[in-house]
């Protein structure tokens, strides 16, 4: 457990010592903020978008429903790919794997550290419901409740897109490798979501919303705690945890 | 085996893929000894001390280090011993300190003890200038210095230096190895390089590999004996240009004296080397183990002839492990039989068994041997 720490501190702290951290969160920040409040409200492949303004109710859907896109195809693709991608290209692995650790305390480390990045990234977001509807602006009483669900679906959104990040990063020995395929796969997962619509359900249609992550967050956004989507991104984070544990052992055998 | 056996490797082997990085390597290193892990790039010196460090398994054979295995114990393993991978590869964006600092919480020493630890392999080091300073803005030479400060930091053992010396200038490969002398003194260092002076300047003892075999292991000058081979060269007087000639009897004929110098006993080969028409001058080849000086002059002075330079090549390591790493594979795997022979019988026959088998390999391995004895001379 100790080593799970430091390790996860060690990739915390390169994290904010370099530029990226804080392009991606403030980035994503920015980009948040613009598409809630400044765009016209639509909707984008079931994506709703903007029209803060324009709905007239104390309420932050959009950001909800905004986030878990934003958080697919640009923070954790950003995040997840340098975790063991880089270090397996430059070589610095080798020096991590041959301390005392074990192969599983360096990907629950790695993962930790990403996950904890987007836990900060998500934190700061809270900033927007607390400026609207709070202090310095109050625009009327916002219903806290579908907030907090909203969050706890996007953390555990979050971890199970981590530990896909961190999969595919341990799959390459280049960064931009895992990025893309990082990028490709969550984009992938989230898009189908929206593609129920298209095919009428059906059996086609439940098993598409079954694995979409876009449909099984959907009720958190909604402010509903669904505890078969809770094991849906459970499972997905620890499954893609023991591949990434597998690949990094399988150097041993190659 | 002892408890003094600190490394111990026996049969060990490894393959990636069809390509044979180990075959039955065996050796063992006690403690307090310096080692040289000697051989030409791709010869499987990285593998194995990969596979001691646990970072990869062997195929074959078993490995202890500290009396842990490395495939029960890799923890215990790795707690005893510290590694410096080759090229020093660190994280750049780190401090020196803080570098230190987490390879000292891996680890787990306490505060204290880092503190003190710390002071020492930054006296040691040499990097009492750059503590401060981030890695990425260091130079090879204080990279490679770090590297070897985070292997020390928990005072292991034992110490295993993958071609710790290979990006470093004169300057600082001189340097290095008095580091590594101090260094030494209580333990246990494995160290491997293509560079033949630092074995000859830092280790008593070298394990020689080639083509994934242990050709030569034992004390320097143990191998440097190995080659089995003498040079003498020889110049006698052929003509007196512009003096006198001191000699006896005519001028000698170069086949007169060709001839009779392959008559003396011990000699194998009689060449004639190039020079200009004021001599004539032979290189002769003998067994180790004869001395031809006193036999050479005694016949020079019986014909009467004029002795103008008798020397005998000393061999240097580095020839012995040219021979022994390049050149043509018969006499490779001979000498490998014969050194292997007192640890392992069987593996003559193995070697001798599969032959046949990696011929296309080993053919384009000596290529690169070739091109890396090149490197070395130039």
């Amino acid at each position: 457990m100790r080593n799970i720490l430091i390790i996860a501190r060690r990739d915390l702290r390169a994290q904010f010592n370099s530029p990226v951290a804080y392009v991606v969160i403030g980035g994503t920040l920015l980009l948040l903020g613009l598409l809630i409040f400044k765009l016209p409200h639509m909707s984008v492949a079931g994506v709703a978008i903007g029209g803060f303004w324009e709905i007239d109710r104390a309420t932050m859907d959009e950001m909800f429903s905004l986030l878990p896109a934003l958080l697919s195809v640009l923070v954790i693709p950003a995040i997840t790919m340098r975790s063991l991608a880089a270090e397996k290209g430059s070589g610095t692995l080798e020096l991590l794997i041959t301390m005392p650790v074990r192969d599983s305390e360096v990907i629950l480390g790695k993962f930790l550290a990403a996950f904890t990045t987007v836990v900060i990234l998500l934190a700061l977001t809270l900033l927007y419901p607390i400026a609207m509807f709070k202090w310095p602006m109050n625009f009327g009483a916002l219903d806290w409740g579908p907030v907090w669900s909203g969050y706890l679906g996007c953390l555990f959104f979050s971890a199970a897109s981590v530990g896909l990040g961190l999969m595919f990063s341990s799959l390459t020995e280049s960064d931009v490798v895992a990025f893309f395929l990082t990028l490709v796969s969550l984009f992938a997962l989230y898009a189908i979501g929206p593609m129920v619509s298209v095919v009428h359900g059906g059996v086609i249609g439940d098993a598409i919303s079954f694995i979409s992550f876009q449909s099984r967050y959907q009720s958190f956004a909604r402010g509903l705690i669904d505890l078969r989507a809770v094991v849906y991104f459970v499972s997905v984070a620890l499954l893609s945890l023991l591949v990434s544990f597998r690949s990094l052992e399988s150097r041993k055998w190659s | 085996m002892s408890n003094d056996v600190m490394i111990y490797a026996s049969d060990l082997s490894k393959n990636f893929g069809s390509f044979r990085a180990l075959d039955k390597v065996n050796f063992e290193v006690k403690r307090g000894e310096i080692v040289g892990f000697l051989g030409p790039n791709g010869a499987g010196k990285s593998t194995t001390m990969r596979i001691l460090t646990c970072f990869i398994s062997p195929t074959g054979g078993t490995a202890r280090v500290n009396g842990h295995d490395v495939f029960d114990a890799p923890l215990q393993v790795r707690e005893s011993l510290g590694y410096l991978p080759q090229r020093a590869p660190l994280y750049l964006e780190m401090s020196v300190l803080e570098y230190l600092r987490f390879a000292a919480d891996l680890r787990h020493l306490d505060d204290s003890t880092f503190r003190q630890r710390a002071r020492s392999v930054v006296e040691v080091c040499g990097l009492a200038q750059v503590l401060g300073k981030e890695i990425r803005h260091l130079s090879h030479g204080y990279r490679q210095r770090v590297g070897l400060a985070q292997a020390l930091i928990h005072d292991p053992p034992i110490l295993i230096l993958d071609e710790p010396t290979s990006d470093l200038d004169p300057n600082e490969k001189a340097e290095f190895l008095d580091y590594l002398k101090q260094i030494g003194q209580h333990r246990t260092v494995m160290l491997s390089t293509h560079n033949l002076a630092e074995v000859e300047a830092s280790c008593a003892r070298a394990i020689i590999v080639s083509r994934g075999r242990v050709v030569a292991d034992g004390p320097l000058d143990e191998i440097r004996a190995k080659s089995g081979r003498v040079r003498y060269v020889v110049s006698i007087q052929e003509s007196a240009v512009g003096a006198q000639y001191r000699g006896r009897g005519p001028l000698p004929k170069r086949s007169e004296v060709e001839d009779a110098l392959g008559k003396v006993d011990g000699v194998k080969k009689v060449g004639e080397l190039p020079t200009d028409e004021r001599a004539h001058s032979f290189e002769l080849v003998s067994e180790q183990d004869v001395d031809l000086r006193p036999e050479l002059f005694k016949l020079i002075v019986d014909k009467g002839w004029v002795l103008l330079e008798l020397h005998r090549d000393a061999q240097t390591l580095e020839d012995v492990f040219r021979s022994l790493t390049i050149g043509d594979e018969r006499r490779n795997r001979q000498l490998g039989a014969a050194a292997e022979a007192d640890d392992e019988q069987d593996d003559e026959e193995d070697v001798d068994d599969e032959d046949e088998g990696d011929d296309e390999d080993a053919e384009r391995s000596a290529d690169e041997d070739q091109k890396v004895a090149k490197d070395d001379r130039s």
